[in-house]
């Protein structure tokens, strides 16, 4: 659901903004794709992300819900999480979702400091974060909260004064995410004209591990590289993503993993309309690994789970062996620090979540 | 063909006055090539040569004229006119009677010029001086006159006014080259005696050998024995190069061609060996050349290991092609198993370079190149050192010696104090001035050839705006305080960034190395000092900090393809790295050693 109120300068996701007026275009070719299905499938989990699903209208939003389920009925125990930000998040929009089965809502914070928010070029203040912390506690407890780190100017004490207030508003799931600088935003553009300077990596390495440190005294355990929740309230539909199950995906920029092959949608919303529209595919990139290459792709997903990666589990879903695959790569890194052996696989050493990234390129 | 109608010569200048387009002209005029298979300077058909407009090797061809009713056979010698190539040149020379001497009628005498003039000069060929592109619209031929006589001693009544382009004057070259030139010597009857001037290899023939008959036939059939190299061969085909190789029934006393004799072996055919019959052998061998002084080195290894026969072979092949280029098998600690080739210049090794990635398809780490040196030992023994690691750090060394070079700049009168000073920062000694007329001033020192080889040619283009050229010539040995600075990463030595310098710059530059190599690699888990070392005593330090985090904050399902994607690019650009230890040395690393200029 691409729509949002207006883009905030370090956002690269499929965005429109300012083009409310296309809602019912969306919706239409939201449908003409969702039938492709050809019949409703079950499902386990559904998640719609953005853009902001709830910038929608009340009218246009209950629409989108009611695609969504009709197509993809949920099984028992679902989970149905939509994404919403705090500014426009009113009780009226709550008891739609609540309405339609939703039970569980992240919500883009970002943070409470107002130069922060200015500078992330965010809609809302503090204030508002709390009347919707408060209104989702009501009609839909278990609610995440997302937050960022590593912003221009933010020093170590503001971060850890966010998480405390973020932990005080009572959500089951955090997660928290280093601001990245992606090619094409305008972020990008200023930290190359020097009007922007990144935070050195210090601070954000002391960001981080004020996170790592800090959440799990408030029972937040993390299990994922950016993730934290309370016992019970991980977030199912993104876990299949880090075991490299399969997943349905729809709309503009929308990925899917069928049959071991990855597709990804056209990213530009008009490019994905018109195309959907005159009844051609809307599909840009298919990506279909060999088998070996699709294993090792399941092993550095399979690792940003702090539980990392089960020997049995791995070898079920991807037909190797670990040492088969990444053998090499995974000896050096035990000795090096990063990567440790448990007693059914490997993971991540609290070393190795800062630097995730460099035992992942020597596993390819 | 009787020895009378034959002329050998070539065309010598500086570079860019027009050889190879005068080449194309006179091919052209006597329709050894047909306008429809005209393409400018035929002759350069390397790769390479096409790239950078510019003659490496030595080419032949035979073409024919007729003057006064007879039929003559001119077989022209192109020549490359880069200082580098001195070694083509003099060899080419060595096959000829006579040669062209061209001067680009706007920018006058130039350094090699002076150079490639001398060479023919030595070599007792006849000169035939001739002012070079006077349809140019600005041309200086007054001047030009003036300075050939000032600085060859040339008459002006001896030199052409010429066009290679336009075609003014060929008919004047062509007289020239009949007139002037003698009719090669040599004896029809005597036993065979064949110089080999060149050769190459060929994937379907073998090993193609260059040579000029000087008495004696040579034809298809003939059991030939080179004297040297002490094996025989059957001819299979002799021919001529016109300008593509083309099959005739002999080859007589002044001839040049080639021949085919299916040898698959390239270590057989020696540039300068004397061809005679194995049935009737020649007394004596020609005089062959001296062997050329490579004096440029560098490392080159593949950067997949299991490409090391591979280059091996390939090196082989282009040895033979290119008698001035020398390899030997080494080891590297860092690098692995490679080879120190030996070159002319730097130009020289980079086109070897260039031909090796491009023709053979081998990826190269090369290291930084050095020249070479020559110890005197506590011993009175003399080593020869082609890689700084062999210089020994314990000492034992008397005098450590660099090879020192005579450089010859014409350059405008206005630049001559901006380029001594430029030779006095490079520890230069100066030698003489002497002005060719008003404008222009011929200058000469003695430089360490260290100091020359890497940009000296680039900052005198640069301070003369263009306008000065340089030549030089290696003169010998001589002892200076030099040292050799160890760079330790982490605290190991990188025997392959090892570099010999002065001493009273090795701070200077030790820092500079530091620096660049902080620049070169990236940051590792941990921290990595890069030090710089003249035997145990640190002279440089700079350190790369550690890695403190590196990752990636989202991955969720449309995430995964293009992160996936832009995680193995990282690894496919880790490949080129060499692991060093716990550390990762990119390629470009070990050639920063060169960027470390005067700042
Ligand atoms: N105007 C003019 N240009 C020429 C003439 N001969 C060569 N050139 C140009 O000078 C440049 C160098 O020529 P080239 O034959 O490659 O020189 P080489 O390096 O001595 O072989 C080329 O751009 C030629 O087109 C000539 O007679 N007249
Ligand atoms: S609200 Fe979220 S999706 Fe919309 S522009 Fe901002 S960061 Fe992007
Ligand atoms: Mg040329």
């Amino acid at each position: 659901m691409p729509f949002c109120a207006h883009r905030c300068g370090y956002c690269d996701f499929t965005v429109v903004a300012g083009k409310d007026h296309q809602a019912g275009d969306f919706l239409l070719a939201l449908e003409i794709e969702l039938a492709s299905l050809g019949q409703p499938r079950e499902v386990q989990t559904l998640f719609i992300g953005g853009g902001t699903p709830t910038h929608l209208p009340v009218s246009h939003l209950d629409r989108l819900l009611t695609l969504a389920t009709s197509w993809f009925p949920c099984a028992t125990e679902h989970e149905f999480s939509v994404e919403a930000n705090p500014a426009g998040l009113d009780a009226e929009k709550i008891d739609v979702l609540a309405a339609h089965g939703v039970n569980r809502v992240s919500l883009g914070v970002q943070s409470f400091d107002p130069a922060v928010l200015k500078t992330l070029e965010r809609d809302h203040d503090a204030q508002q974060v709390e009347a919707a912390a408060a209104l989702l506690s009501q009609r839909i407890p278990n609610f995440s909260l997302d937050l960022i780190f590593g912003v221009p100017g933010q020093s170590l004490a503001l971060w850890r004064e966010t998480l405390a207030r973020a932990v005080a508003l009572g959500p089951m799931h955090i997660s928290t995410y280093g601001l990245t600088f992606e090619k094409g935003t305008a972020f990008w553009n200023r930290r190359a004209k020097g009007l922007l300077n990144q935070a050195p990596d210090d601070l954000e390495r002391d960001m981080y591990a004020a996170a790592m440190d800090e959440l799990p005294q408030y029972r937040f355990e993390q299990y994922e590289l950016s993730n934290f929740a309370k016992t019970g309230f991980h977030c199912r539909h993104n876990e299949t993503y880090w075991a490299a199950l399969p997943y349905y995906g729809f709309g503009p920029g929308a990925a899917r993993y069928l049959n071991g092959r990855r597709e990804t949608n056209h990213r530009s919303f008009s490019t994905w309309l018109t195309r959907v529209l005159s009844g051609k595919s809307p599909v840009a990139d298919v990506d279909e690994l060999s088998p070996a290459d699709r294993a090792r792709e399941t092993l550095i997903v399979g690792l940003r789970r702090t539980a990392g990666v089960d020997c049995a589990e791995f070898r079920a879903t991807s037909g190797f062996d670990l040492d088969e695959v990444a053998g090499a790569a995974i000896a050096r890194h035990c000795t090096s620090g990063l990567l440790e052996r448990t007693a059914t696989g490997i993971r991540l050493t609290r070393e190795g979540r800062f630097l995730a990234d460099s035992v992942i390129v020597d596993c390819l | 063909m009787d020895p009378k109608f034959i002329r050998n010569f070539s065309i010598v200048a500086h570079i860019d006055h027009g050889k190879s387009t005068l080449a194309d002209q006179l091919l052209l005029k006597t329709g050894t090539i047909t306008q429809r298979e005209f393409r400018e300077q035929i002759l350069d058909d390397l790769d390479v040569e096409r790239e950078r407009g510019i003659t490496v090797k030595a080419r032949a061809v035979a073409i024919h004229h007729t003057y006064q009713g007879h039929d003559y056979e001119l077989n022209l010698v192109d020549t490359p006119g880069h200082v580098d190539f001195h070694y083509e040149v003099s060899r080419s020379l060595a096959a000829c009677e006579g040669a062209l001497l061209l001067v680009d009628a706007f920018q006058g005498v130039q350094a090699q010029t002076v150079a490639n003039a001398y060479a023919a000069i030595d070599a007792n060929l006849v000169i035939i001086p001739c002012i070079n592109k006077i349809d140019l619209p600005l041309v200086r031929t007054e001047e030009v006159l003036e300075e050939m006589h000032t600085v060859l001693g040339i008459q002006r009544k001896d030199v052409l006014m010429v066009s290679g382009k336009s075609g003014i004057g060929i008919d004047d070259v062509f007289e020239a080259l009949i007139e002037r030139i003698p009719p090669p010597a040599g004896d029809a009857a005597a036993p065979l005696k064949a110089l080999i001037f060149d050769s190459k290899y060929d994937n379907y023939r073998g090993v193609v050998t260059y040579i000029r008959v000087r008495d004696g036939r040579l034809a298809a059939g003939m059991k030939i024995l080179f004297m040297s190299g002490r094996s025989t061969h059957e001819v299979l085909e002799v021919g001529q190069f016109r300008p593509d190789m083309k099959k005739c029934d002999e080859l007589g006393p002044g001839q040049v061609g080639y021949i085919v004799a299916g040898i698959k072996d390239l270590g057989s055919v020696r540039v300068g060996d004397t061809v005679t019959l194995a049935s009737r052998p020649a007394d004596s061998p020609l005089p062959g050349y001296k062997a050329p002084q490579q004096m440029v080195f560098c490392g080159m290894y593949p950067i997949e290991a299991t490409d090391f026969e591979k280059l091996r072979e390939e090196l082989q092949k282009m040895s033979l092609n290119d008698a001035s280029f020398s390899f030997v098998p080494e080891t590297s600690d860092a690098l692995g198993f490679g080879f120190r080739c030996g070159f002319l210049g730097m130009l020289h090794m980079e086109i070897i370079q260039q031909r090796l990635e491009k023709e053979a398809e081998i990826d190269l780490i090369q290291t930084a190149p050095n020249v070479t040196y020559e110890l005197l030992m506590n011993d009175d023994a003399t080593v020869r050192v082609d890689n700084p690691q062999e210089v020994p750090t314990t000492g034992g060394i008397k005098e450590f010696r660099e090879p020192i070079v005579r450089v010859n700049f014409i350059v405008p009168a206005e630049s001559i104090g901006t380029v001594m000073q430029l030779c006095e920062d490079r520890r230069g000694t100066y030698k003489t001035t002497e002005y060719l007329g008003m404008k222009r001033a011929q200058l000469a020192y003695e430089l360490p050839l260290a100091e020359v080889i890497y940009d000296m040619h680039d900052r005198l283009k640069s301070i003369t705006r263009g306008y000065g050229t340089m030549d030089y010539e290696v003169i010998g040995f001589r002892g200076a305080d030099l040292v050799k600075v160890d760079i330790l990463v982490k605290g190991e030595r990188v025997d392959a960034l090892a570099t010999i310098m002065h001493r009273d710059q090795a701070e200077r530059r030790g820092r500079g190395l530091c620096k660049r190599l902080k620049e070169e690699i990236s940051k590792h888990q941990f921290e990595i000092p890069i030090q710089a070392a003249i035997g145990s005593r640190i002279i440089a330090r700079e350190t790369i900090s550690a890695l403190r985090k590196n990752v990636t904050a989202k991955c969720y399902g449309g995430d995964i393809t293009r992160k996936r994607k832009l995680w193995a690019k990282q690894r496919e650009g880790k490949k080129r790295l060499k692991q060093f230890g716990q550390v990762e040395i990119p390629q470009k690393a070990f050639l920063s050693v060169l960027e470390v200029g005067d700042d």
